[in-house]
């Protein structure tokens, strides 16, 4: 693992991401990756919302068109979250908070999927107006899991225990 | 004048809050992207209706979401607050921060010719009616302004002065 880690930090794209003197290097990284993050958890929550609130009085059929798009901004965080795990492997492979991020994250995509299905047939027309209160629980437990997949993305920056691979290897 | 203000911002409560209580900062950055969160799921979901996606639900409704983006972008106005105040020094001399405000200032008076020129119009919208071209050309600034802001908040760490 760690010999991976070194060889990871020493490719030419992790030097590159990490060291380039540039805004278009890291910083506009981390744009993308927090740009993605709000399209992402951003129209899921408003979607969600829109179960709690007012699926009953419209029909849910034109959001359909909006589902797309929390997968569009998922892309766009998930190829800028690559990059930065490539720039700094050791920093989150290190650090269980990274793989409880990871893990809210793929139950908030899953929620995704799980809630589209319950509010479309397959040819795009509503199942049904009134959501279930299954379907209530799961878009209230949605907002719960994006604020969760935030904070524990945001708190990376605090709990990480070691930064690269040679400070592992020192034990730093 | 900005020396004395940042003097001043650092002796508040609030600053003595944020240098007392390590994880002060690091929460309110959360809820500080929570904010944004919210704030641009709901009004960029309004938007993109203005714009045309979702034509089947009148925009009134869908602006039903709104309130929810005010609330985000409150959240998100405090905590930065909480920022500046307990740093001025990292934000009054940063470049980023001086384009970040002016995105904001441009964020604000669009929102205010939104509610100002087109609203009336959209507001009485019914399903598959199209927003006038006005309208959509602010639902469009809202969705680019929002970013820029984003961008230039993200990009505040490195043009930090040293």
């Amino acid at each position: 693992m760690t010999a991976f880690l070194v060889w990871l930090e020493d490719t030419a794209l992790s030097v590159l991401i990490r060291e380039a003197p540039s805004v278009w290097g890291f910083p506009f990284v981390l744009f993308l990756h927090t740009l993605g993050l709000g399209i992402a958890a951003g129209m899921s929550v408003a979607l969600n919302l829109w179960v709690l609130g007012w699926a009953e009085r419209y029909p849910a059929a034109p959001l359909r068109g909006a589902f797309p798009i929390v997968w569009l901004g998922f892309t766009i965080a998930l190829v800028s979250g690559v990059l930065l795990l490539i720039a700094y492997p050791t920093k989150a492979l290190t650090d269980p908070v990274f793989y409880l991020k990871l893990a809210l994250i793929a139950v908030a995509l899953w929620q995704v999927q799980w809630i589209r299905r319950r509010l479309f047939e397959a040819d795009g027309a509503s199942v049904s107006q009134a959501p279930s209160p299954a379907m209530r629980r799961s878009a209230g437990a949605a907002l719960v899991l994006w604020a969760g997949a935030v904070l524990t993305g945001r708190l990376l920056a605090y709990t990480y225990n070691y930064l690269t691979a040679a400070e592992l290897l020192r034990g730093a | 004048m900005v020396e004395q203000t940042i003097e001043w911002l650092e002796s508040t409560a609030l600053a003595n809050l944020v240098f007392t209580y390590g994880w002060l900062w690091p929460i309110s950055e959360a809820l500080h992207f929570m904010g944004l969160v919210l704030l641009v799921g709901s009004v960029g979901l309004f938007d993109l209706r203005v714009l045309g996606l979702g034509k089947g639900i009148p925009p009134a409704a869908v602006h039903r979401l709104v309130p929810f983006g005010l609330l985000g972008f409150v959240v998100s106005v405090l905590t930065g607050i909480l920022f500046v105040t307990s740093t001025p020094d990292q934000y009054f001399y940063n470049s980023a921060f001086h384009f970040k405000a002016v995105f904001l200032l441009l964020m604000g008076l669009n929102v205010v010719f939104f509610y100002l020129v087109p609203h009336r119009a959209v507001r009485t919208l019914g399903p598959h009616e199209d927003a006038p071209r006005i309208a959509k050309l602010s639902a469009a600034l809202s969705l680019a302004f929002m970013t820029a802001v984003m961008c230039c908040g993200r990009m505040l760490t490195f043009y930090r002065p040293l």
